[in-house]
C-alpha cells in the first residue's frame, strides 16, 4: 500500500474550545488508484490531507492520535526535515485556487524551475529547461514563450495546469488534489480533469482527490470515502456507491442533487445542518438530520460496518439503506 | 412554476454594457472597450422562472445589475410592464426598484455585519416607508423570517451567527420585504453546500407560487438552472448564443456552444456517463476587449467555417428548422445549427421521498 491512514484524530484548540475535525479517519490509496474524498465543508476532508501533507498549521491544529504510513514509514514520527524531503518529491499537493497558491512576483518559469534546484540540485539552466517540458507536458500553448510569464497572465485553467505541472515535476508516488476544478468553468473544468486523470495514468500515481461535487468523483474515481463530522460513514468503489449507498447521509447527497437529465418536482433536501464540530451530537453524528435514525443511533457511535468486502458503511442500519 | 398567461413583465431589448478602457493620468485617451454586454434581448413573463446560464465573464451578472440598476446600461431598452426603465430618475425610478429585486450570491459579503437581521431585512421600509407603517415593521419583518424559514425569534442575531444556508434565506427574506413582482437572483446557491443548496432551491420555488413571483435566475450550473427555469438563455461572450424552453434547449439543443456546456457537465452516475458523448472545446473564452468578428464563439467551434468570420449570426429560429415546428424549432445564433442530443433521454425514476426543507 502505498498510503495508509489509520484512525487518525485532528482538534484544533480555539478560544471558544476544541473543535474536532478529524475523528477516527482511515483510509488507503494504492499506486495508480485514484481514491476521491466527498464531504461537505467542515467535513474533516481538506484538514486529512494537510495532516498527511504534513502541511497543518500547529497550533492551533493538533494531532490527537493514529498514524500515516506512506511506504509502510509512519510520517507523524519524522522530524521536519525528512518529511520536507519527502513533500514535493514523494507526494505532492494541488490547492484549488491556483492564483493564490502561486507566487505573484516571481514568473511560472522560475516556479517551477525551483522545484529542481531545490530538491535535484540542478543548474537554473537545466532547471528552466526542465520547466519548459513540464509546461509543454500539460499542454500549455508557447509554453517556450510563456515560462517568462507571471501566474496573473494566465487564465484560470491554465494556472490550474501549472499547478499540476508543479506538483508533477519530482514525479510524485502521491498527488493529493485539493478540490482542483472547483474554481474553474464547466467546460475548462472538463479539459483540467481529463488531463490529471491521464498524467495519474502514465505515471501509475496514487491520486487523492477531495471534492465536494459527486459529479467529478463519477468519472475519475475508483473509490469514494464520503465524509461527515470527521469521520468516514461510507466507504466503497464508485459504482456501487451510485447504484446503492448503503449510508442515509450519502443517499441525501446523491438525492439531492438536480439531474440535468431530469427535471424533478421538488427537490430532496437533507433536513437541518451539519453539526457544530465543538458539539457534535453524541451516537452518530448523522442522527439529527437522517430519516431513519432509531433510538439506537442516539447512543451508539456506529462502527464502519463491513457490507461485503470492498465496502464499508457507518449506520447501524446499513441493510435497510441499502435496500432502499 | 406554471403555465401562466403570457404577458411579458421584463422586455430587454439589444441591451449593451461596454466598460471604456483608458490610458494615461492626466489626459485621459480612451482606447477600447471591455465588451460586457454586447446585445442581449430576452422576455420574462409573469410568473415565469427564466434560467440564464454561462461560463465566468460571458456578462450574466452584468445582465443582472442593469436588470435591478445597479449598472446604467450604455444602450439597450430594458421595459417593466411596457414602460422603458433605463432612462428613469428621481420618484419614477424609485418606484419601478420597489417591485424588481435582487438575491446575491455571497450571502457572507451582502449582509451587513454590524445590523441585526432585523435591520436588514427591515432596512427596505427606511427607503420606501409607503410599504409598511412604522409600527408595523417589526410584525413583518418577523413574518419574512418564517416566511423563509427561519425561526421569528432571530430578529436580534446577528449575520455571523448564522451558516450559509440561513444567510442566504436572510438575504431572500430582504428580497421579498417590499413585496416585489420580480426578483433577479444571481447565482443564489453556487456558494452553497450541496445539501443545503436543495433546501434553498425549494424555498424559491414555494415562494414562487406564494406570491406570483417572476424570476430571473442566472448560474452557471445547468442542472440548477434546469430544475428550476421555464425558459433558459445560454450566453457567451456578452451575449445571448440560444434561448428557448426548457426541453428545448436540454434535449434538443441546436446551437455548438450549448451541446459542449452540456456535454461537460459532471453527471453524478458512472453509467450515464459512459452513455454520454462529450464534447471538449479546446481553448479558453476570448477576452471581452477584442471579441472575434463574425460569430462570437467560432475560435473555440469545431463547426467554424469561413462564413463564421465575416458574417454575425442572428438569434432567432435558424432557416433549416423554420418549416418544421417541433422542439428544435426555437431561437439559435449559429449559422450551422443542427440538433444534437447530448443529454441521454430522461429515464423512468422511482419518485423521492420528500425530507422536508
Amino acid at each position: 500500500m502505498l498510503l495508509e491512514v489509520r484512525d487518525l484524530h485532528v482538534e484544533f484548540r480555539t478560544r471558544d474550545g476544541v473543535a474536532k475535525a478529524v475523528n477516527g479517519v482511515s483510509y488507503a490509496v494504492d499506486a495508480g488508484e485514484t481514491l476521491a474524498v466527498l464531504g461537505e465543508s467542515g467535513s474533516g476532508k481538506s484538514v486529512t490531507a494537510q495532516a498527511v501533507m504534513g502541511i497543518l498549521d500547529m497550533p492551533p491544529g493538533r494531532i490527537g492520535g493514529g498514524e500515516i504510513l506512506f511506504r509502510g514509514r509512519d510520517l507523524l514520527k519524522l522530524k521536519e526535515e525528512e518529511r520536507r524531503k519527502i513533500r514535493g518529491a514523494e507526494m505532492a499537493m494541488i490547492f484549488q485556487d491556483a492564483l493564490s497558491a502561486l507566487n505573484p512576483v516571481l514568473s511560472v518559469g522560475d516556479q517551477l524551475a525551483e522545484m529542481f534546484v531545490v530538491h535535484r540540485g540542478m543548474s537554473k539552466k537545466d532547471a528552466r529547461a526542465k520547466a519548459v517540458e513540464l509546461m509543454d507536458r500539460v499542454r500549455i500553448p508557447g509554453a517556450a514563450q510563456r515560462v517568462r510569464d507571471y501566474p496573473h497572465q494566465f487564465s484560470g485553467g491554465m494556472r490550474q495546469r501549472i499547478m499540476i505541472a508543479m506538483a508533477l515535476a519530482l514525479e510524485p508516488a502521491l498527488i493529493i488534489a485539493d478540490e482542483p476544478t472547483t474554481a474553474l468553468d464547466v467546460t475548462v473544468q472538463a479539459q483540467v480533469m481529463d488531463l490529471l486523470a491521464e498524467l495519474q495514468r502514465e505515471y501509475h500515481m496514487g491520486l487523492i482527490l477531495i471534492t465536494h461535487d459527486l459529479g467529478v468523483v463519477a468519472d475519475v474515481a475508483d473509490r469514494i470515502a464520503v465524509m461527515y463530522a470527521g469521520r468516514i460513514v461510507e466507504s466503497a468503489p464508485v459504482h456501487d456507491i451510485y447504484k446503492a449507498p448503503a449510508h442515509p447521509y450519502t443517499r441525501g447527497l446523491l438525492d439531492s442533487i438536480p439531474r440535468l437529465d431530469q427535471k424533478g418536482q421538488e427537490l430532496y433536501a437533507i433536513k437541518g445542518l451539519p453539526p457544530n464540530l465543538m458539539n457534535i451530537p453524541p451516537g452518530c453524528a448523522f442522527n439529527p438530520r437522517c430519516p431513519m435514525a432509531q433510538d439506537v443511533c442516539r447512543t451508539d457511535e456506529p462502527p464502519l460496518y463491513e457490507v461485503d468486502r470492498h465496502r464499508g458503511s457507518a449506520c447501524h442500519f446499513w441493510r435497510e439503506c441499502l435496500n432502499g | 412554476m406554471v403555465d401562466a398567461v403570457v404577458e411579458p413583465i421584463l422586455e430587454v431589448s439589444g441591451l449593451v454594457k461596454h466598460y471604456p478602457l483608458t490610458q494615461g493620468i492626466l489626459i485621459k485617451k480612451v482606447i477600447g472597450a471591455v465588451k460586457a454586454v454586447d446585445g442581449v434581448d430576452f422576455t420574462l413573463n409573469k410568473g415565469e422562472t427564466l434560467g440564464i446560464v454561462g461560463e465566468s465573464g460571458c456578462g450574466k451578472s452584468t445582465v443582472a445589475k442593469m436588470l435591478v440598476n445597479l449598472e446604467r446600461p450604455t444602450a439597450g431598452l430594458i421595459k417593466y410592464k411596457g414602460e422603458d426603465i433605463t432612462r428613469l430618475g428621481g420618484r419614477a425610478l424609485k418606484a419601478v426598484r420597489r417591485n424588481i429585486q435582487m438575491v446575491f450570491q455571497d450571502p457572507y459579503t451582502s449582509l451587513n455585519p454590524r445590523m441585526t437581521v432585523g435591520d436588514i431585512i427591515g432596512e427596505p421600509y427606511e427607503i420606501h416607508p409607503e410599504a409598511a407603517p412604522k409600527g408595523d415593521r417589526r410584525r413583518r419583518v418577523q413574518e419574512l423570517l418564517d416566511v423563509v424559514g427561519l425561526n421569528p425569534e432571530y430578529i436580534n442575531r446577528y449575520p455571523h451567527q448564522f451558516s450559509g444556508g440561513q444567510r442566504q434565506r436572510i438575504g431572500i427574506a430582504r428580497g421579498l420585504a417590499l413585496r416585489p413582482e420580480v426578483i433577479v437572483a444571481d447565482e443564489p446557491v453556487s456558494a452553497l453546500d450541496v445539501s443545503v443548496q436543495a433546501q434553498v432551491i425549494n424555498l424559491l420555488d414555494r415562494l414562487q407560487n406564494d406570491f406570483d413571483l417572476s424570476y430571473v435566475f442566472i448560474a452557471h450550473d445547468l442542472s440548477i438552472v434546469r430544475h428550476i427555469s421555464d425558459r433558459v438563455g445560454v450566453m457567451y461572450l456578452g451575449r445571448i448564443v440560444e434561448i428557448g424552453k426548457d426541453e428545448e434547449i436540454y434535449d434538443h439543443p441546436t446551437h455548438p456552444y450549448t451541446q459542449a456546456l452540456l456535454s461537460a457537465v459532471p453527471v453524478p452516475d458512472p453509467e450515464a456517463r459512459e452513455r454520454r458523448e462529450r464534447i471538449i472545446l479546446s481553448g479558453d473564452v476570448p477576452s471581452p476587449t477584442n471579441i472575434p468578428s463574425g460569430c462570437r464563439f467560432r475560435t473555440r467551434c469545431w463547426k467554424a467555417q469561413e462564413r463564421c468570420a465575416l458574417e454575425v449570426p442572428l438569434l432567432a429560429v435558424p432557416a433549416v428548422f423554420r418549416l418544421v415546428p417541433g422542439p428544435a424549432a426555437h431561437d439559435s445564433a449559429c449559422h450551422f445549427a443542427e440538433e444534437k442530443q447530448v443529454v441521454p433521454p430522461e429515464e423512468p425514476t422511482d419518485d423521492l421521498g420528500n425530507g422536508g426543507a
